[in-house]
């Protein structure tokens, strides 16, 4: 079953697959953390999630906030450390956030921002306020401590929060199977109880619908959820990290690109034509152009800011 | 004319100074929570949380598991989103295991958002040496002070710790907040009327004239008693307590030196990047260098074994020698 709008949602991908290649093109930022072949997870996880819900991720931020509706010429000004940033330019790469957008923010220490949402979740359930927390993390999380006490924790506390594994199966260069125990990384959050399921997270409609249902177990107080999401990294681990795949593999993953299968399959199924994705590809373009003009404009801090909001 | 004259001072011990600050403030603000191993209906590991659980319950109290990393973390996500929860974190050494939340996310969440998000939260946290090991006796309060943003006291007197948790519980950002094991046990006079003690004053608990000695936390009674063996040989030391750590009053300690011209530091961690190497280079900023000798820690772990124990902690009469060899200097 299907609850998400499924044009609306490759316009989503599309956007940030165009967001992150322009970005790329740039360098004065020094690096980025890119998710190209992780925009269904995304895309599909924050379609489960209402206004009152927060969203919480690892470094790899910059899809998931485009996805949560934190507007993109905020986080392209963010990203190049300009002054017209939802943080004034201060947060940049892995660190950025925006509550009032639903998108409580990045923290780039792996594993780092679990416990923080499990605190964000907890904050939820004494407001009594029926908002949940969504964490979304990757498989180099799997390993860290920090997962696991913060699992069992949200367990034992009932806590509404949503563990979101994007398991893009490499940790900068070491594979996950040679780095993690477990036969799914789902199987972590079975051990402590909770709804736990392992996705295709290339499939957008798919994480959906899964994501719905963890959302809907966690509201109506079932307790945590953790839901793994099996997705493809197209590129390497950074803008500026050695890729170690060869060629061919990467090839070969490219005919796996969540984009593309979602637009072929909305093209079987006559939703959408030749013309109507050439259309949606120009204004995702223009869209970013506007971004990327916003932030160019916008001015850089100045030094004596350096020392503001410290204390 | 006769009347009946109302006590302004109450004699409480330090735990219990702690648990009245904690009471007055939770019941002040619903908002504050307790987060920690065993500070539910056992009272603290330390008995500083007793009673509260019975009053306050176990939505507002909760025992944590053995898991000083996720309990920081979500004390730093709760207060983030709009609490301001206390965390106990039964001994100092195992502050390190919450390090990622505490200095890589909660004290740089107002700058990183630009003001917007802060993190309320004080990391309560027993220091020091009472027979324990080399891994549940040791004072990292050094390491903390030099983290932005972050405050870090070391009350050591009833009143102080009172004074000071009820300022960490109305702070915005993130407070460790160290009391020590010696201290607990030890009785005081707080104010009956409500109060709180502002960060960054330090406190000087005897005028002296010769040299100047600085210390906090529980090496303020070991200071004392030092001050009061030299005195006998007609020494006079000025003992200023930094309640503070960060911020840190160098205008009380330098205003001191350049009385006295001389300035002995004295912590119960190691003085290698140490509180008191802190202190006196902040002081000799100001004052132009002095004669100074800093004591702490030797530089070994701190064993359980009480004589290796004793050996490696300064005491009064190692003070009180290093004093006399300041003054010849």
């Amino acid at each position: 079953m299907t609850h998400i709008d499924p044009v609306g949602a490759l316009r989503a991908m599309l956007m940030i697959r165009t967001f992150e290649d322009t970005l790329a093109r740039r360098k004065e930022h020094g690096f980025q953390l890119l998710s190209s072949g992780e925009e269904a997870v995304a895309v599909g996880l924050a379609s489960a999630l209402g206004a009152e819900d927060q969203l919480l991720t690892g470094g790899r931020s910059i899809g998931p906030a485009l996805a949560r509706g934190v507007a993109p010429e905020r986080v392209m000004a963010e990203l190049l450390g300009k002054s017209g940033g939802m943080n004034q330019g201060r947060a940049g790469r892995g660190h950025m956030s925006d509550p009032q957008a639903g998108f409580f923010g990045a923290h780039a220490v792996v594993g780092g921002n679990i416990s923080i949402a499990a605190g964000v979740a907890m904050a939820r359930q004494l407001d009594g306020d029926g908002g949940i927390v969504a964490i979304l993390f990757g498989d180099g999380a799997c390993g860290a401590g920090a997962l696991h006490e913060t699992l069992n924790m949200a367990a034992q506390w009932k806590l509404p929060i949503l563990f979101v594994c994007n398991n893009n199966q490499l940790s900068v260069s070491t594979a996950r199977d040679a780095a993690l125990a477990v036969a799914n990384l789902s199987d972590l959050g079975a051990t402590f109880g909770m709804w736990a399921r392992t996705i295709d997270g290339l499939d957008v409609q798919g994480v959906a619908a899964a994501a719905r249902d963890a959302v809907r177990h966690i509201r109506d107080g079932l307790g945590p959820a953790f839901l793994e999401c099996t997705s493809i990294r197209l590129r390497s681990h950074s803008t500026t990290a050695r890729e170690t795949r060869s060629r061919a593999e990467l090839a070969e993953l490219q005919t796996h690109c969540p984009i593309r299968r979602h637009a072929a399959a909305l093209q079987a199924d006559g939703i959408v034509d030749d013309v109507g994705l050439e259309q949606m590809r120009q204004d995702a373009a223009a869209e970013i152009a506007q971004a990327m003009a916003y932030a160019e404009a916008s001015p850089y801090p100045t030094a004596q800011e350096v020392l503001r909001h410290v204390v | 004319m006769l009347y009946e004259q109302k006590p302004v001072m109450a004699r409480m011990f330090f735990r219990e100074a702690v648990t009245r600050a904690v009471r007055e403030e939770m019941t002040r603000d619903p908002h504050i929570l307790i987060l920690g191993q065993d500070v539910g209906a056992f009272g603290g590991s330390y008995r500083e949380f007793d009673g509260l659980y019975k009053i306050f319950g176990p939505d507002r109290i909760r025992d944590t598991p053995v898991a000083e990393a996720a309990t920081i973390g979500i004390a730093a996500g709760a207060a983030a989103a709009g609490y301001r929860p206390l965390v106990s974190i039964t001994y100092m050494d195992f502050l390190m295991l919450g390090f990622d939340a505490l200095i890589n996310y909660a004290a740089k969440l107002r700058y990183k958002t630009a003001g917007g998000l802060s993190a309320p939260m004080v990391v309560k946290t027993t220091a020091g040496a009472q027979g324990q090991g080399v891994a549940h006796s040791q004072c990292i309060e050094a390491w903390l002070m030099s983290v932005p943003g972050l405050r870090v006291v070391a009350p050591s007197t009833p009143a102080d710790a009172y004074g000071l948790m009820k300022t960490a519980l109305r702070g915005d950002g993130p407070v460790v907040y160290i009391d020590h094991k010696r201290l607990f046990p030890t009785p005081g006079d707080v104010p009956v009327t409500e109060t709180s003690i502002p960060f960054g004053q330090a406190c000087i608990r005897r005028d002296g004239t010769d040299l100047t000695l600085v210390s906090h936390g529980y090496m303020m009674r070991v200071a004392s008693d030092a001050a009061q063996i030299v005195a006998q040989d007609g020494i006079s030391c000025e003992v200023i307590d930094l309640r503070s750590l960060a911020p840190l009053d160098i205008d009380t300690v330098a205003g001191s030196v350049e009385r006295t011209g001389r300035l002995l530091t004295l912590e119960e961690g190691q003085t290698v990047c140490g509180v008191g190497t802190e202190v006196a280079t902040r002081t000799f900023e100001r004052t132009g260098p002095k004669p100074w000798i800093r004591i702490g820690a030797l530089p070994a772990p701190v064993s359980s074994n009480p004589v290796l124990e004793a050996a490696c902690i300064p005491d009064a009469p190692r003070v009180a020698d290093a004093i006399r060899t300041l003054l010849a200097r």
